[in-house]
């Protein structure tokens, strides 16, 4: 029997555009992907806003700047960093069984996803550089309030800056991702497991380091490395939990 | 004739449960093949190797010559409308449309929207907020729309009624007729459906007890109708596949007779009536799940 002529032809369409059509697919939900945090995290700012104001009207100015020293620690703008991850884990598992329905291979579509991941996180360092930048010209907001530009994310220049904020933001985009990955491979029994090594290896270490005193040890790390050195060694997980989600995903079958 | 699926001792186990067992069978190109069987008898599960979905446990699977996992040569010549498929959330209809041609290189958008205008499919919605007949609607569109060199259809049209489905029959065999394709159809439905099919593949229990040309199967047997004793008295020994009667009068299906057997028939009295698709198809997934319980 003889095999149709068109069988060992390569695919009419390339790697890229096959990988940049699967970031079309997720992209095609601007709302959710693009608008909705900053709406969110637009509501957390005007609560913010709202204490700063009551703490600015009440506090005597010469409590004034311990105040602002404590708000360097506020973490109202962690939520956008969990969000991503969540999105991570959503698009993932979301878009995984259409896209396979679609004809896309597994290879393609994590690939597209990685790349709507990476695009989604120069977007939102962006906009967080901007509004870093922005809480700093106007001594924060007019009224010594800390929300973006806050000792986690200090690091000199803007430009530095936003390459803090794009560090971290991959940094949860693929955690989300290999996460989503570990859910789309072995489902409901494969998160047990996967958060219950996680949770014994978390308590291991920091056993491990009770244990071995060197607690002072891994403090100094951070306060040496900074928050951009920091940043820049979660490439390191970064890179791990992209490289995981790849190898779980091309082994994942759609659920039936 | 060129050959577009070509399966062989393919078999697929989920832990102790055998889903397809030493299945082999081909498909030739541009044929409308139905893959046919009871609730449970492989045929998603068929369907989802035949497609790179699942990995077979053993045996060996060839699209347009080759494996289809993760052959991105192969897949994008592929369509595969599920029943259960699943959309992105917060997708609206109309995003699944915009994105189709993205992935099928012959989209035709124009087919499209007629499709969407005969099934009535309200495009602004959300795919979540669809009824059942409404979403089975979105993938029989995607399906023709597609231009796939090889579709497939798996329970299309769960929830649509029968203006619907005769709606789709009707586009499926148009549009065939114009852009000739590999098209896979599995479905309840069997005697709505035996006009459209050239081909038919009959899975039970995981394994194929039927593969051949539709006129072939349906011509594979005939009814015997007549009075009791000239009906058992013509039978004899042929093997039964089905035995019914009333009074004095029995119907009994057994396998094709030749001319001669005819003539012998209609002397002897008895009326002779083509044996439905679908009734074949009962009969034999009958027959064999008795020879299985007999041999466990």
């Amino acid at each position: 029997m003889t095999i149709d002529a068109r069988a060992t032809r390569p695919a009419t369409t390339g790697a890229l555009t096959r990988i940049v059509n699967v970031a079309r697919l997720h992209l095609t939900q601007k709302g959710t992907l693009l608008v909705l945090p900053w709406l969110i995290l637009g509501f957390i700012f005007l609560v913010n806003l709202l204490i700063w104001w009551i703490l600015a009207s009440a506090l005597p100015p010469a409590d004034r700047f311990d105040a602002e020293e404590g708000m360097q620690f506020s973490g109202a703008s962690m939520f956008i960093f969990v969000y991503m991850l969540v999105v991570a884990v959503q698009a993932i598992n979301a878009t995984f069984p259409f896209a396979l329905g679609y004809g896309v291979t597994r290879r393609d579509f994590y690939l597209g996803s990685s790349l709507t991941f990476v695009l989604l996180s120069l977007y939102y360092a962006l906009g967080m550089t901007l509004l870093a930048e922005l809480e700093r010209a106007t001594g924060g907001w007019g009224l010594g309030g800390a929300m973006f530009d806050v000792v986690f994310f200090d690091a000199g220049t803007p430009l530095q800056r936003f390459a803090l904020f794009l560090l971290a933001f991959l940094f949860f985009f693929f955690v989300g991702a290999a996460t989503a990955a570990v859910y789309v491979r072995w489902r409901s029994r494969g998160m047990l497991v996967f958060f219950a090594a996680l949770a014994l290896i978390t308590v291991g270490l920091a056993w491990l380091a009770t244990d071995t005193g060197s607690w002072p040890l891994i403090g100094g790390w951070f306060t040496e490395n900074g928050a951009l050195g920091v940043a820049i060694w979660s490439l390191v997980p970064s890179t791990a939990a992209a490289i995981a989600g790849l190898v779980l995903i091309r082994g994942a079958t759609p659920r039936t | 004739m060129s050959t577009v699926i070509e399966v062989s001792g393919l078999s697929k186990r989920f832990g102790k449960v055998v889903a397809l067992d030493n299945v082999s069978f081909s498909v030739g190109q541009n044929k409308i093949c139905g893959l046919l069987g009871r609730n449970g008898a492989g045929k998603t599960t068929l369907m989802q190797l035949l497609t790179g979905q699942q990995f077979a446990t053993s045996g060996t699977i060839e699209i347009f010559g080759r494996s289809p996992v993760e052959t991105a040569s192969v897949l994008e010549r592929i369509c595969f409308i599920k029943e259960s498929q699943t959309y992105p959330e917060d997708f609206c209809v109309k995003h699944v449309f915009a994105s189709a041609p993205w992935f099928f290189g012959g989209w035709d958008a124009g087919f499209a929207d007629q499709l969407i205008d005969d099934f009535r499919i309200p495009t602004n919605r959300r795919v979540k907020k669809l009824s059942r007949g409404q979403l089975s609607a979105v993938g029989v569109v995607v399906g023709l729309a597609s231009r796939a060199p090889l579709t497939f259809f798996d329970e299309p049209y769960l929830g649509l009624d029968a203006v619907a489905r005769q709606t789709f029959y009707d586009r499926l065999l148009e549009d065939y007729a114009e852009h000739p394709r590999t098209v896979i159809l599995s479905t309840h439905l069997i005697d709505e459906v035996s006009n459209l099919l050239e081909h038919v593949i009959v899975l039970d229990q995981g394994r194929v007890i039927i593969d051949g040309a539709a006129d072939d199967v349906r011509s594979s047997a005939t009814t015997v109708v007549g009075p009791r004793d000239a009906v058992d008295a013509f039978v004899g020994d042929r093997a039964a596949l089905s035995r019914q009667g009333v009074g004095g009068l029995a119907s009994v299906t057994i396998h094709a007779l030749t001319s001669d057997e005819r003539h012998a028939a209609g002397d002897a009295g008895l009326e002779l009536s083509p044996v439905s698709l679908q009734q074949l198809i009962i009969h034999r997934t009958n027959s064999s799940s008795r020879e299985f319980e007999q041999s466990a």
